[in-house]
C-alpha cells in the first residue's frame, strides 16, 4: 500500500484502461502502477515521462505555458499524462475505444488529491 | 536525450576541439535551446573554420533564429567548401524562397533535387512555383494558389485559432500563428513543436501501439493538436483554452486533411 495505491486502482477501474501508473518525470522512473498482465511498466514509464517532459520543454520554448494534460492517440492505444506542480506524471495507457473524456476528468482528480 | 546532452558536454569540456559540437548544438538546437546552441557552434566553428557541418549547424540555428542572412552566409560558405552539398542547396532555397526571391530560390531547389534531395524539395518546389507564380502543368488547372499563409483560414472558426502545417524539420510551409501581440512567430513555434513529434516517433517504435495518429495537450495558454501527414510533414493546431478538446481534433482532421490534399499537388482538400 502506497500513498497512490486508492488513485491507481480508481483508474484502472475506468473501461478500457490497461496500465495506469505515478511516474517520476526527471528520471522517467515508475513511483507506483498498475499494469495488466503482461504490461512492461518500466518502459511504459520511461517512455510516457519523456514525451511529457519534451512536450513540457517545447510548449515553455513556444511560450505557451506549462503542459496540464497530454493525450497522444495512436492506431492500437492511446497515452494521457497529466503533470502539475510537483515531479511526479500519472500516466493511462488505454485502449483505441476507451473514453478518454472521462480519463482525463479521472486524471485531473487524481492530480488534485496528488498535491 | 538530457543524458546524451550532458554526456557531449562533458567531452567537450574535456576536449574543446572535439567535433562533439556538432551533436550537441544539433541537440540543442532541436530543444529549442538556441542561443546556447549558437554559442556551442560558433565556438567549434572558430576550432574548425573550414568544417562544413559546423557552418551547416551554424546556418540551420540561424534559421531558427529567423536571422537569414547570417543562414544564407553560412550556406554560401558549404556550397564554396563543398559545391554539391546537398543540405545547403535546400537551405539555400528556404532562405531565398522566405526573403521572396523566388527565382533564386527554385534555382537552389532545382539543383538540391537534381543533386538527390528527397521529396520535401518537390513539395517545396511546387510551393515556390506556385509562390512566383510559375505554376507547374499539373497544377494550372486547379483552383487558384492559395496564399500559403491562408492555407488554413477558411477552416478556422475564431481568431483565436491558428494552425501551421510544418516540414519534417520543423519549418513552415503554410499557415500562419500569431502570438496575443499579433506578432507572426509561426518558425519558434513550428521550430520548437516539431520536437514533440520527433521524441513520439521514438516512443512509439518501443510501446507497441503502432503509429501516432494525433497528440493533443493542454497548456495554460492554449490547447495544441497535433497530427503526422504526408511526406513527414505535420499539422499542429492551437487554440485558447477555452475551446472543447472534440472540437479542436475536428479541426485538426481537416487541417490534416487539407495538409494531405495540398502536399499532395495544390489540391485544397
Amino acid at each position: 500500500m502506497t500513498p497512490f495505491t486508492s488513485i491507481l486502482e480508481s483508474l484502472s477501474r475506468q473501461r478500457g484502461v490497461r496500465a495506469s501508473l505515478v511516474v517520476s518525470e526527471n528520471d522517467g522512473l515508475v513511483v507506483d502502477s498498475r499494469l495488466r498482465f503482461g504490461q512492461d511498466g518500466d518502459r511504459v514509464a520511461a517512455l510516457a515521462a519523456s514525451m511529457y517532459r519534451k512536450a513540457r520543454l517545447s510548449a515553455r520554448a513556444a511560450r505557451l505555458g506549462a503542459v496540464a494534460f497530454l493525450q497522444l492517440d495512436a492506431e492500437r492505444g492511446r497515452v494521457c499524462a497529466v503533470g502539475g506542480r510537483s515531479d511526479l506524471v500519472i500516466v493511462v495507457v488505454a485502449d483505441p475505444a476507451a473514453n478518454v473524456g472521462l480519463i482525463r476528468v479521472e486524471l485531473f482528480k487524481a492530480l488534485e488529491s496528488l498535491e | 536525450m538530457a543524458d546524451d546532452i550532458r554526456r557531449w558536454s562533458d567531452e567537450l569540456a574535456r576536449d574543446p576541439s572535439s567535433l562533439v559540437f556538432l551533436q550537441l548544438g544539433e541537440a540543442l538546437r532541436r530543444q529549442g535551446q538556441l542561443d546556447i546552441a549558437l554559442k556551442i557552434a560558433l565556438r567549434g566553428l572558430e576550432r574548425h573554420p573550414r568544417h562544413v557541418e559546423a557552418h551547416d549547424l551554424v546556418a540551420r540555428i540561424a534559421v531558427d533564429r529567423l536571422d537569414f542572412a547570417r543562414a544564407r552566409e553560412e550556406w554560401e560558405t558549404v556550397l564554396r567548401l563543398v559545391p554539391d552539398h546537398v543540405g545547403a542547396m535546400k537551405g539555400l532555397g528556404y532562405v531565398y524562397f522566405q526573403q521572396g526571391r523566388f527565382d533564386d530560390a527554385e534555382a537552389y531547389l532545382n539543383q538540391a533535387a537534381a543533386g538527390g534531395a528527397g521529396s520535401d524539395v518537390s513539395n517545396a518546389l511546387q510551393m515556390v512555383r506556385r509562390s512566383s507564380g510559375i505554376a507547374p502543368p499539373w497544377v494550372v488547372d486547379q483552383a487558384p494558389a492559395p496564399d500559403l499563409q491562408r492555407l488554413f483560414a477558411d477552416l478556422l472558426l475564431d481568431d483565436g485559432q491558428t494552425a501551421l502545417l510544418l516540414d519534417g524539420s520543423g519549418y513552415v510551409l503554410g499557415g500562419l500563428y500569431l502570438d496575443s501581440m499579433g506578432n507572426d512567430v509561426s518558425q519558434d513555434i513550428g521550430a520548437q513543436l516539431s520536437g514533440i513529434s520527433d521524441e513520439v516517433e521514438r516512443s512509439m517504435r518501443h510501446l507497441d501501439i503502432g503509429s501516432w495518429r494525433s497528440i493533443i495537450f493542454e497548456t495554460h495558454a492554449a490547447v495544441v493538436a497535433m497530427a503526422p501527414t504526408a511526406d513527414d510533414s505535420l499539422v499542429v493546431v492551437a487554440a485558447s483554452r477555452s475551446t472543447p478538446l472534440g472540437l479542436l481534433r475536428r479541426l485538426l482532421d481537416r487541417c490534416a486533411a487539407r495538409a494531405a490534399g495540398w502536399l499532395e499537388g495544390g489540391k485544397r482538400a
